[in-house]
């Protein structure tokens, strides 16, 4: 995307603002990332007994979606062509995981794995219902982005789509961790 | 950094565009003002009321006793005791001092001292306010519910802040209140580190800022990484009170499966131990230049205290098991502990040196300012000194939970900062409200805050010394304690004439705001100091800068022989006179 040489300071000020938020966040999900370590080094058998028999295709749909949307918003942000089609499948796949993480709970709950089970069932629950708040947040601000891709193009800043793209990549990166410490290793 | 000149915005015409929901930095650091004094004001009644019940156990609480608690005949009950306490600590950490300190403070003197005309981000300035404003009436509120408020201690420990230590609303608003004040402080910190980092004047490096701009700038950064560990743990702690996960519940407490109440201790000390730092790293800054100002010197190892206070910054993010020894932590990681929290006292060493160095042969003013801030430095000597003690393993061991433990973090956090946060409330007000506060008046607070102040924290860290827990209704039901009730009762008529002080503060603080306006307005620098908010008018213009200034020296160039100027002092808009 060209910035032109008067949005230059602005684009200063905007990166160290985001920086520092995603710091912010990033504190946030270390945060639950060290209890679930702490958690997981408490216990002797891996995965435990709470929470065996946990859905395994869901939860790689959704890193799927992630990684799609991702991508998708990559090719909004960099090519000329298409742009309005790979923002639109950003929507769509962020819709997508939350849909996901939902069936992914139901899930849970069908296989007799419950919040209340312990610990670990309950820091597989709240980390992802962590995460899927800020995912529902962010595809908020992808359809306030929206608002300006598609009705007030003139309004249009570069700073909006990349601000909105850093925080989205960023909740990506969150969840593949997620994915492979909780589901896959 | 290439530097952007923000725009002069309109002049606010409406109330609410002035008053209520302003973007101008300086009405968001007077509405912080208003909030912190108001809940200082809040939790010094109840601490008050804590010391009285201790000091006199069974009798009632004078004047609004009968009126609060009826059924027990004014009396504080058992369970209130425990809800004054927890709601103390909240109240003075997170709704008096960090308002004041930190969003009065912060938001008035950044922008006014880096050269700039307002924040970076106005508009998420005004939304810090109103989530803190928020915060403030969740918390107040739950002061009304059936079961009262939170009563787990002001750091809510599990299983006590879970639903089998307290049912009823009280701890889940807390929790919840706490969450949106993170939001509010989150907000701010994104605000002031960007502001710092871009908005600075021409000429402004980082070795010219005022040493209050770094204190707040580094505290700013503390809040940006540390403020959402403790946001995990609360949102942990709701997921346990609302939805049912066991995070916190172990043993006999669990009804399924097993947590770990450890766990909490853990988030909550990580955050908890830089928050001491965040609290008082702006008091640091203020009395850094205050003392530098009324010396009449240059700061002596202005760099090495700006360093320093750097190097306290990382420090404190490594050394939070000190508040854990007791919690049969692994000896291998108390010494690892032990030894980071000794090695804190270097770096606070340095900077305690730079201020003596200030002050040695300065032709001192003792203005009111001045006072608080020797105050702060006589203060944090000693409760420095008294860390110490409780950094090392063996003697926290014993010192754990006592009254020793209460006065030593009084001294430091408390008392320290209260002493710096007056000393910048005295010495902006002419800027702030255009009129400068009755100095009689202020060294009369002074000298009745100090006094008592003194004999509060000391008589705590003695009977601490002597055994006495810090969370005892009654402590003198054990025989042991019967000889501490003398002392116990002089710190609370210490604690009450501090209490009682604190009129001369209010009277002269609302006289000069309120009452005052037929008094011609202070001239734009009273105090005769060379920063750049004192370039400017008195009370400071919405723009705060016409043109924005062009900085040339550091701020504090004082004494100069060859200055032809009829001054003691530079601005830091002038030429440097070199010293030959």
């Amino acid at each position: 995307m060209n910035i032109d040489r008067s949005q230059e300071m602005k684009f200063i000020q905007s990166s160290v603002a985001m920086t520092v938020t995603l710091c912010s966040f990033a504190m946030l999900f270390a945060t639950m990332f060290l209890g679930y370590f702490l958690v997981r080094s408490s216990v002797s058998v891996w995965p435990p007994v709470e929470i065996q028999g946990m859905p395994q295709g869901l939860p790689f749909l959704s890193t799927l979606a992630i990684v799609l949307s991702s991508v998708s918003y990559y090719f909004f942000e960099h090519k000329t062509g298409g742009k309005k089609v790979n923002f639109v499948l950003t929507i769509v796949l962020g819709i997508s995981f939350l849909i996901s993480q939902w069936l992914l709970w139901a899930a849970l709950k069908e296989s007799g794995i419950l919040v209340s089970d312990g610990m670990v069932p309950s820091m597989v629950y709240a980390f992802t219902w962590l995460h899927a708040a800020h995912i529902a947040a962010a595809v908020f601000l992808l359809l306030w982005l929206g608002f300006y891709v598609f009705v007030r193009t003139e309004k249009l800043s570069p700073l909006k789509v990349i601000n909105v793209g850093k925080f989205w990549h960023f909740l990506g990166v969150v969840w593949i961790l997620m994915y492979l410490l909780i589901f896959v290793l | 950094m290439a530097f952007v000149e923000q725009h002069i915005h309109d002049a606010p015409t409406s109330f609410w565009s002035k008053y209520i929901c302003s973007y101008d930095h300086k009405v968001i650091g007077k509405q912080f003002l208003w909030f912190g004094i108001f809940f200082l004001l809040v939790g010094g009644l109840m601490a008050v009321m804590i010391r009285w019940t201790l000091a006199f156990p069974g009798q009632p609480f004078p004047v609004i006793g009968q009126l609060m608690f009826p059924h027990t005949g004014g009396v504080v009950p058992p369970d209130t005791y425990a809800m004054l306490f927890t709601m103390h600590g909240t109240i003075m950490i997170f709704y008096a001092i960090t308002p004041i300190l930190i969003g009065a403070f912060g938001n008035f003197c950044i922008p006014l001292m880096i050269g700039a005309r307002d924040m970076i981000f106005p508009t998420l300035n005004m939304l810090s306010f109103w989530f803190n404003m928020a915060s403030g009436i969740l918390l107040l509120g739950s002061l009304c519910l059936p079961l009262g408020a939170a009563a787990g201690g002001w750091t809510s420990y599990p299983t006590l802040s879970t639903t089998l230590g307290q049912q009823g609303l009280g701890q889940t608003m807390w929790t919840i209140a706490l969450f949106l004040l993170g939001v509010s402080s989150t907000m701010g910190a994104v605000n002031y580190i960007t502001t710092i980092i871009t908005l600075r004047a021409p000429g402004m490096g980082y070795f010219k800022m005022p040493l209050t701009v770094w204190g707040l700038w580094l505290t700013s950064i503390l809040n940006a990484i540390f403020i959402p560990v403790l946001g995990a743990g609360l949102l942990l702690l709701t997921c346990d009170r609302i939805f049912g996960t066991t995070f916190f519940l172990a043993g006999a407490a669990a009804t399924s499966g097993k947590g770990d109440p450890i766990l909490f201790q853990h988030v909550f000390w990580i955050f908890g131990h830089p928050e001491v730092y965040i609290l008082i790293l702006p008091a640091w800054g203020i009395v850094s230049d205050l003392l530098s100002f009324f010396a009449r010197k240059p700061a002596f190892g202005y760099k090495m205290t700006a360093l320093s206070l750097s190097a306290i910054t990382v420090l404190s993010t490594v050394v939070y098991g000190h508040h854990m020894y007791t919690t049969q932590m692994s000896p291998l990681l108390t010494q690892s502990f032990m030894t980071l929290t000794m090695l804190i006292s270097i770096p606070s060493a340095i900077f305690f040196a730079n201020w003596l160095g200030t002050l040695w042969k300065g032709s001192i003013r003792f203005t009111s300012p001045m006072l608080f801030s020797l105050g702060v430095v006589f203060v944090f000597g000693l409760g420095g000194l008294t860390g110490l003690y409780l950094a090392s393993t063996s003697i926290d061991l014993y010192l754990h939970d006592t009254y020793f433990v209460v006065g030593h973090f009084h001294y430091t956090m408390a008392a320290s900062v209260l002493l710096g946060g007056f000393a910048g409330i005295y010495f902006w007000m002419p800027k702030m409200f255009g009129r400068s506060m009755n100095e009689c008046l202020a060294k009369i607070h002074f000298w009745t805050t100090m006094i008592p102040l003194n004999g509060i924290f000391t008589g705590m860290m003695i009977m601490g010394y002597a055994g006495m827990h810090r969370r005892l209704y009654n402590p003198f039901i054990y025989d042991f304690m019967h000889k501490l009730m003398p002392m116990n009762t002089f710190v609370t008529w210490c604690a009450i004439a501090m209490g009682l002080a604190q009129s001369f503060f209010l009277y002269n603080f609302f006289k000069t705001i309120f009452f005052s306006k037929n008094k011609p307005l202070a001239s734009a620098n009273p105090w005769e100091v060379g920063t750049l908010e004192w370039e400017i008018p008195s009370p400071a213009p919405h723009y705060n800068f016409k043109e924005i200034p062009v900085v040339k020296c550091g701020p504090h160039e004082f004494g100069n022989p060859n200055l032809k100027t009829g001054r003691d002092f530079q601005y830091q808009t002038e030429e440097l006179v070199e010293v030959k």
